[in-house]
């Protein structure tokens, strides 16, 4: 690490400005972020790459923020503290906790495309947070541009005078000098006191194989020192800091941060679950803080689904692997599951459905392992004879309508789209089971309607239906937005007239038909003849709603076998015997793992984009 | 001890596209060569066999009989003066029937090839066409005729059911006419598309369906009705015979007996040990010439791969396994639905089990060692 030249230890946080960059996805925010490094000269041009602040290769590769990261950048004497935030609704909470990190908030727009349900929720996240807006149009080089158009509308968004609005193209450099004086002189300097016992928001966390646990803090009140001992408030967990320092952009020790100040600290841990996103870090003992900052909630799961492996010997590896993943990543949750069918794995909870394929590839990419997942499905709430039992496997869920009430999880969704697409986002939407909420034309081109959908329904594809029925012109944002009664039942699927766990799902009544028709349809493709005709049954509770029939094997045999053959067929059947040896048996019937795999397959479109 | 020998014949007039034997069109200039290197590879190989009755003889190819009936009976002087060939062995040739007439006839059997196996396939020249074949139905009728007049007692018929356009009625009819010629066997094969061949490739690219395997069931099952029927006996999954006349070198090759096979890509049997020749011509012809013996490789067969060998050859011929060889009651299911029957003892396979063979197999053997 080098030395610290950021000069004098000040006691006063007037030179200091903390804020982010928030942005719909691909407006260009991690463009204008590699440019203020630039601009700044934080990182020497012959070190500079693209994306410079995105880690994980998974994160270059998806084109998303993962993990919040920040970075200190020294201009003309003022030290800005530029904090990312993560780009994907799935990390909503997240965002939040970087935000209330900020003083203010770049609010960066395409000057082509224009206002997007994203710049909409972030706007309302920042300006909830109390952040000073800086907005920005950016790309304003491009031909496709109308900076006038996209002025007033950003204008009558934010209730400003249109020569507030910066003018940048953060790709060529232009006016990104003016944006940095923009950000000093209108984002306030962070307020705190040194003298008062410490309290440090924890707004991300991660885990280094070599130094353990490293959080990245907004000291609100109070002075961090390098070296203390600490305590968190959620977990209650004390520790010997070790070091605290500065993205500078690399990490680079300084002597404390004081007030105001944002930076990280080797916490001395060893597990991120002791050091959440959101938690308050203060002193140990009678000189820490009574109170934590406001905001921390648990991370909690959104969406859950059954991980195993696919060759069941892996299971003590898989094991393992979710130990170690899980070290870095507070927020994905495990414990043991045992399926009839798929034999012993984990049901796993995840923030969303992008969450759950990182984790998935992390899996499959780092620990080698090759897995087959559930189909994923959202918590619900059964009530029966007063109680309320909270299912997240479809296996928990009574049968056959045996509750009194069920509910589920509700998201209320932001989606803008061009006025044009108006009725199919609604028609959509219609078909998905949303409560229109409100709607309201942003110009006479574009319209920014709320609905209250059932999260279920929207976490899987909806959002490539709603892309591919607006030509990619819609964008969507959505945040949880309690729980809601409704008609749900299980699905079960069976072979031979045995049921097969795995594939059990949770659906609203009214899609129970379709679900299951599709289901037995690609299970007939899948499940390889047998010896016997094999019923293959969807059916909710003992009630059959679809059926097809895999006709039973007449013929398997080699026409001809001379001397010439015999070996060939001898080896022939050696191979056939270790593929049998491979398939899992449902009752009596043999289902390839591949068959699993196949009809829990996700269809593709829906998952892995992860953009928005 | 009691063996055969297999002699292979690489030459035809024409490739056919759904076949992946060592064969080939066009070589006809190796024939000299080729029957001379059979002689020396027979005399290398004569001393291991010493003390081996020879029971049967069987040309296959290719055409054997794309040779003149000079050089077959030449062949198979040297194989009677280079190994103890019993008096009453059955020696067989194949035939293609465009290859045959009174005068080439009379010289194999003249030179004592007694029984006369020939590639019929279809007698519906639609399906005849769909295999590349190119000969018509007539010449085969014209050929046994042929067989008949030479005095031929022992004839065989080969025919291949499911090719693509063969319906369920055309593969009747080709069962009756073969009936209605009377040979002493038949064999009956269900088209099989293998990958590396012309058809195989044809249908990889979607260009023909591969072959029904349930239109196959039924023309098995109509085959089984149709000869037992006409008086013949159904005795491994492909071949029926008149009583008597089951081919005696292909039961060898089932009931495990030593064979030894000379030419390109001949495959030998003998004491656990395969061996099999050089599979290229040209390659199995310089190495006979230098006076080495063409082996290209071999495997020797452990407990449990001879274990495996005799349940699924034993199946094929109907002699059945004894129901003590498998763990506990592992055959009850398929004697309970009927894919197998218990002869006093012996499990055989019916003929809805001969079409699941492999799937019997399988289960019967699986995780089994040699017991």
């Amino acid at each position: 690490m080098r030395p610290y030249h950021g000069g004098a230890v000040s006691t006063d946080s007037s030179h200091i400005r903390n804020f982010c960059i928030v942005a719909h996805i691909d407006h260009g925010k991690s463009t204008l972020a590699d440019r203020l490094l630039e601009v700044t000269h934080t990182v020497a041009d012959r070190d500079m790459r693209a994306q410079y602040l995105d880690k994980m290769d998974l994160e270059r590769e998806r084109g998303i923020t993962i993990k919040a990261q920040s970075v200190r950048l020294l201009h003309e004497g003022f030290e800005l503290n530029l904090i990312d935030t993560p780009g994907h609704v799935d990390f909503t909470y997240e965002v939040s906790r970087s935000l209330a990190a900020c003083e203010g908030a770049v609010l960066l727009v395409d000057a082509a495309q224009g206002l997007e349900a994203q710049t909409l929720a972030n706007y309302h996240l920042a300006r909830d947070a109390g952040l000073m807006i800086v907005p920005a149009l950016n790309k304003i080089d491009l031909p496709a541009a109308e900076p006038e158009q996209r002025t007033k509308e950003l204008a009558s968004l934010l209730d400003c005078d249109p020569s507030e609005i910066l003018h940048i193209s953060a790709k060529s450099g232009d006016g990104v000098d003016a944006l940095l004086a923009a950000v000093i002189e209108r984002v306030p300097p962070p307020v705190g006191d040194r003298a008062k016992p410490l309290q440090a928001l924890i707004f991300d966390s991660m885990f280094d194989a070599y130094r353990g646990v490293i959080t990245y803090v907004r000291v609100q009140e109070g002075v961090l020192p390098s070296k203390a001992r600490i305590r968190m408030f959620a977990t209650r967990v004390e520790s010997d800091a070790e070091e605290t320092g500065v993205n500078a952009p690399e990490p680079t020790p300084v002597p404390e941060l004081g007030p105001g100040e944002v930076g990280y600290l080797v916490t001395g841990l060893k597990d991120v679950h002791q050091a959440k996103v959101g938690d308050t870090i203060t002193l140990a003992g009678k000189q820490g803080a009574h109170e934590p900052l406001p905001g921390y909630r648990e991370p909690k799961p959104m969406v859950w689904s059954g991980l195993f492996p696919a060759d069941g010997s892996d299971y003590a590896d898989l094991r393992d692997a979710l130990d170690r993943l899980k070290l870095s990543d507070a927020a994905l949750h495990f414990e043991p599951e045992t399926s009839k069918a798929l034999g012993f794995g984990f049901r796993c909870g995840f923030l969303g459905l992008l969450h759950m394929d990182i984790v998935k590839e992390r899996l499959e990419r780092e620990f080698d392992l090759e897995l087959i997942a559930t189909a994923p499905n959202v918590e619900f709430h059964v009530l029966r004879g007063g109680e309320t039992t909270i299912v997240h496997n479809p296996a928990e869920m009574p049968p056959g309508g045996d509750h009194d009430e069920v509910e589920e999880p509700v998201v209320f969704a932001t989606i803008i789209t061009p006025a044009d697409y108006l009725g199919a986002v609604l028609g959509l939407c219609q078909e998905r089971r949303g409560e229109l909420v409100d709607m309201s034309y942003l110009t006479p081109e574009r319209v920014e309607v709320h609905y209250v959908l059932p999260m279920a329904e929207i976490v899987f594809d909806f959002f490539d239906q709603l892309k591919s029925g607006t030509r990619g012109y819609a964008s969507l944002d959505y945040e949880p937005w309690g729980y809601q009664k409704a008609d749900l039942v299980r699905v079960d699927v069976l072979l031979h007239g045995e049921p097969v766990d795995a594939f059990s799902t949770i659906v609203h009544r009214e899609k129970a038909y379709p679900y299951g028709k599709r289901m037995v349809e690609r299970l007939k493709e899948l499940i390889p003849r047998q010896l016997f005709d094999v019923a293959v049954q969807a059916a909710i509770g003992s009630k059959v709603i679809a059926r097809e029939t895999v006709k039973a094997k007449r013929k398997d045999v080699l026409a001809k076998c001379y001397g010439g053959d015999i070996t060939r067929k001898r080896k022939l059947l050696e191979t056939q015997k270790k593929g049998k040896a491979r398939m899992r048996r449902v009752g009596r019937v043999d289902v390839p793992q591949e068959a699993f795999i196949q009809a829990l397959r996700v269809d593709d479109a829906s998952t892995a984009k992860g953009k928005k | 001890m009691s063996a055969g020998i297999y002699v292979h014949v690489p030459f035809c007039l024409a490739r056919c596209g759904y076949c992946d034997f060592n064969a080939y069109a066009g070589l006809d200039e190796l024939k000299p060569r080729y029957l001379r290197a059979l002689l020396r590879e027979a005399s290398l190989a004569a001393s291991a066999w010493d003390g081996a009755e020879i029971a049967s003889v069987f040309l296959g190819g290719g055409t054997p009989t794309t040779m003149t009936s000079d050089d077959l009976g030449c062949l198979l002087r040297a194989l009677r003066s280079a190994f103890d060939v019993a008096p009453a062995a059955e020696v067989t040739t194949e035939a293609n029937p465009d290859t045959l007439d009174e005068v080439s006839l009379a010289g194999l059997l003249d030179a004592g090839y007694t029984r006369l196996s020939m590639g019929a396939q279809s007698f519906d020249p639609a399906v005849l066409r769909s295999l590349e074949r190119l000969h018509s139905p007539e010449s085969v009728r014209r050929a046994v005729a042929a067989a008949r007049a030479t005095g031929y007692a022992n004839v065989n018929l080969d025919l291949i059911y499911g090719a693509h356009g063969e319906s369920l009625e055309s593969w009747e009819r080709t069962l009756e006419e073969t009936i209605a010629l009377a040979p002493e066997h038949v064999s009956a094969y269900a088209l099989t598309i293998e990958p590396a061949t012309p058809l195989g490739r044809t249908v990889a690219r979607g260009d023909v369906p591969a072959p029904d395997p349930d239109v196959q069931a039924d023309m098995f099952q109509t085959a089984c009705s149709m000869l037992r029927d006409a008086g013949y006996g159904h005795y491994e999954v492909s071949n029926w015979a008149r009583p008597g006349y089951e081919c005696a070198h292909n039961l060898g090759y089932w009931r495990r007996q030593p064979y030894l096979g000379l030419g390109a890509g001949a495959h030998s049997y003998r004491d656990d040990r395969r061996w099999w020749n050089i599979r290229p011509p040209e390659e199995y012809l310089a190495t006979v010439e230098r006076g080495a013996l063409p082996v290209g490789g071999d495997e020797r067969l452990d407990p449990s791969d001879a274990y495996l060998e005799e349940v699924f050859l034993r199946l094929r011929i109907l002699e059945g396994v004894p129901a003590s060889w498998f763990h506990d009651d592992r055959a009850d299911r398929f004697l309970e639905s009927g894919l197998l029957t218990d002869d006093d003892g012996a499990l055989v396979p019916t003929e809805r089990g001969m079409l699941l063979l492999n799937e019997l197999v399988l289960a019967l053997t699986a995780d089994e060692a040699f017991r």
